[in-house]
């Protein structure tokens, strides 16, 4: 006995050791062609990582939408712009898409750039990692970078009120609450009444033996009919007697607003035409892990560039040589030092040149992007950051059939 | 001790017999009770689903339709073996008691204190009041298809009007982004759920608009006339299944 509670023991200990809590909302276990090639984050970032309950956290970014979209992904004509969080711990208050309000979903276009805003406010206590994510209609979702909130105060301190048109003030949080709760109370009790009404008196047994027994007459008295048949009117009378109050009460209601809104993109942001890639080869290291891509290069701005990151299914990979712009480079995502370049001289204006390009780092794989090349539609995609002396910055968005090397 | 006039009416057993009879009968109720908590719960959590899970899915057209049509499947089986064999004309108000009761449970718990979603916007619809006028039509009539017909009507035409008190108020616009939307829909814009995008949700669609804004009664309707076919096919799906072999040995 004492050798199995022994056992029991060691293996309730083992179970436990390994009890961790999930962190994750499955960005990884999309296909990276998907991830690389259909929304192209770049730019995300939080107002405040620590908050209290009823705090404002605003969230920025901008993305392109890959001109490769694969062509097992249904095109994008109706996207929605979530937050993942684990339920909603947080609520958003204002979305913006390009500086446009918007709450229902809307028809992204391949190739075109956007920037959005999304405002939360903060309802219940805790640590949460926070991603902005795109819902594409017949695709999934598409992640965008996470983050870690802090919420700290009390949920009970939390409320959310509205403005109807008609100008009352209402608290989001308990509206309509009592009286959902009052007309499921009274139809509950009225049914019960029904029920043990019928179930106060033998049941099973002696009414299928008086029935068999062909004494059908005695198992519904008179009185049984009386009742039923005041129920038979007074049921129908009370609910469209609610009903009319309802209406009364109610007298401005709409359907549920169900359009696409219409956003148009920004004027280009990336492949303006300014700086011109085109990858000629790319090749995934297995063991090295890393991309390794050859590109050809034209500037055709007026100011010597250089590369300073590569940019996809939102890692990032910085050419530390390069002047970066000053972002927060600390989540694991980004890896710092992760680019290089077998030629790190500046590109001058009007030069074309084929630069290899090596994006290394071991968040290939723990982002499992490196099953890429065990996909059905194994290309990859992503932004290159261009940047010349004074800061301006450049952005490409490119696409390359993969070949993997095992050696 | 006193007696009730309608036990002593429908009681063939006396003594120990009708003690062990009543006894079965609670028996039999608590596990009917769980039984149905259990199954019609999740009949309609696969069916209706997202109609009666959020405000912002119930809708004029598919929500009125697609509620009694679904709702009625359990209380026509249930219907079935409990008049036929029993006289007892509860069937259908015994489902939705628990129907309620398990999704009242499901709302409190896994919506609100587990997912945190407040529960107003979790409200489930009532189909009691249909489920009583059900009960009552088939215990008067005495007639499968005068129920099918009158009945299943009653409970498909009923069911609007029944919630409308409870979900009217969640209709009233507010100006928001530059748009109006219904509280309702304010409420599935602003309580984020990463798997619910606001495009999934089936509603407002169809030609039923066709005939200006009087979606709900054509709905309504053709829920109707859709619930006399589902009635009568579960009554006989009840009657199929349910069993009184063990009954005769007794």
């Amino acid at each position: 006995m004492l050798k199995r509670l022994g056992f029991l023991g060691c293996v309730l200990t083992t179970l436990a050791a390994g009890i961790s809590v999930a962190h994750a909302h499955g960005e990884k276990a999309l296909e990276p062609f998907i991830r690389m090639r259909t929304i192209q984050w770049y730019d995300v970032s939080w107002s405040n990582p620590t908050v209290e309950v009823n705090d404002a956290v605003t969230v920025t970014g901008r993305f392109h939408v890959a001109e490769d979209w694969p062509i097992g992904v249904p095109k994008p004509e109706a996207a929605y712009l979530n937050i993942s969080v684990p339920g909603p711990v947080m609520i958003r208050t204002e979305r913006y898409l390009n500086g446009q309000p918007w709450t229902n979903s809307v028809a992204l276009r391949p190739g075109a750039d956007y920037d959005f805003k999304v405002v939360l406010k903060a309802r219940v206590p805790g640590r949460y990692h926070i991603h902005p994510f795109f819902n594409l209609k017949d695709a999934g979702p598409v992640m965008g970078p996470g983050r870690w909130i802090e919420i700290g105060g009390d949920a009970a301190a939390f409320s959310n009120p509205v403005k109807t048109l008609g100008g009352e003030v209402i608290d989001m949080e308990s509206y309509g609450l009592a009286t959902g709760v009052m007309w499921h109370g009274l139809w509950l009790l009225v049914g019960l009444a029904w029920l043990l009404w019928w179930i106060s008196r033998p049941l099973f047994f002696p009414r299928y033996k008086m029935l068999e027994a062909g004494r059908e007459a005695e198992l519904v008295t008179p009185l049984d009919r009386r009742i039923a048949k005041v129920i038979l009117v007074a049921v129908p009378v009370v609910v469209l007697g609610a009903n009319a109050m309802a209406q009364n009460a109610y007298p401005n209601t709409i359907p549920l607003q169900a359009a696409l809104d219409h956003i148009d993109p920004l004027e280009p942001v990336v492949n303006t035409g300014a700086v011109q890639v085109k990858i000629l080869r790319a090749e995934y290291r297995v063991p090295g892990r890393s991309m390794a891509m050859t590109a050809q290069i034209f500037n055709g701005t007026g100011h010597p560039i250089r590369i300073g990151e590569f940019a996809t299914a939102g890692l990032r990979f910085i050419n530390a040589v390069a002047v970066v712009p000053s972002q927060d480079e600390t989540d694991h995502l980004t890896a710092a030092a992760g680019l290089h370049l077998d030629n790190d001289a500046p590109i001058q204006p009007g030069e074309r040149r084929t630069v290899m390009i090596s994006a290394t780092d071991a968040i290939w794989e723990t982002e499992k992007l490196d099953g890429l090349i065990r996909d059905a539609d194994s290309r990859l995609g992503g932004l290159l950051f261009f940047y010349d002396d004074a800061g301006q910055r450049y952005i490409t968005s490119s696409s390359v059939a993969v070949i993997p090397r095992f050696d | 001790m006193t007696t009730n006039p309608a036990e002593l009416a429908a009681q063939p057993y006396s003594g120990e017999k009708a003690r062990l009879s009543r006894h079965f009968d609670y028996l039999i109720l608590v596990l009917a009770f769980f039984l149905y908590i259990g199954s019609f719960h999740l009949n309609v959590a696969l069916t209706v689903g997202d109609w009666d899970f959020w405000l912002d899915w119930k809708d004029r057209q598919w929500w009125p339709l697609i509620t009694p049509l679904m709702m009625i499947t359990f209380p026509a089986a249930v219907q079935s073996l409990l008049w036929e064999r029993f006289r007892l004309p509860m069937g259908a108000t015994l489902c939705m008691c628990c129907l309620l009761i398990g999704s009242w449970i499901t709302r409190v718990f896994a919506y609100h204190y587990w997912n945190y979603f407040p529960i107003n916007m979790v409200l489930p619809a009532t189909m009691l009041p249909s489920a009583l006028v059900l009960d009552v039509i088939l215990m008067l009539t005495n007639s499968m298809t005068f129920t099918a017909i009158f009945g299943s009507a009653a409970f498909a035409l009923l069911f609007y009007p029944s919630n409308w008190p409870m979900f009217g108020m969640f209709h009233v616009p507010v100006e928001y982004g530059g748009a109006q939307l219904t509280i309702a829909d304010l409420f599935g814009f602003q309580y984020i759920r990463a798997g619910m995008p606001e495009y999934l949700r089936i509603i407002e669609r169809g030609t039923l608009r066709t005939y200006g804004q009087y979606a709900t009664p054509l709905a309504s309707f053709f829920s109707a006339l859709l619930c006399t076919l589902m009635y009568t096919l579960w009554w006989h799906l009840g009657k199929w299944f349910a069993t009184v072999r063990y009954l005769k040995k007794i």
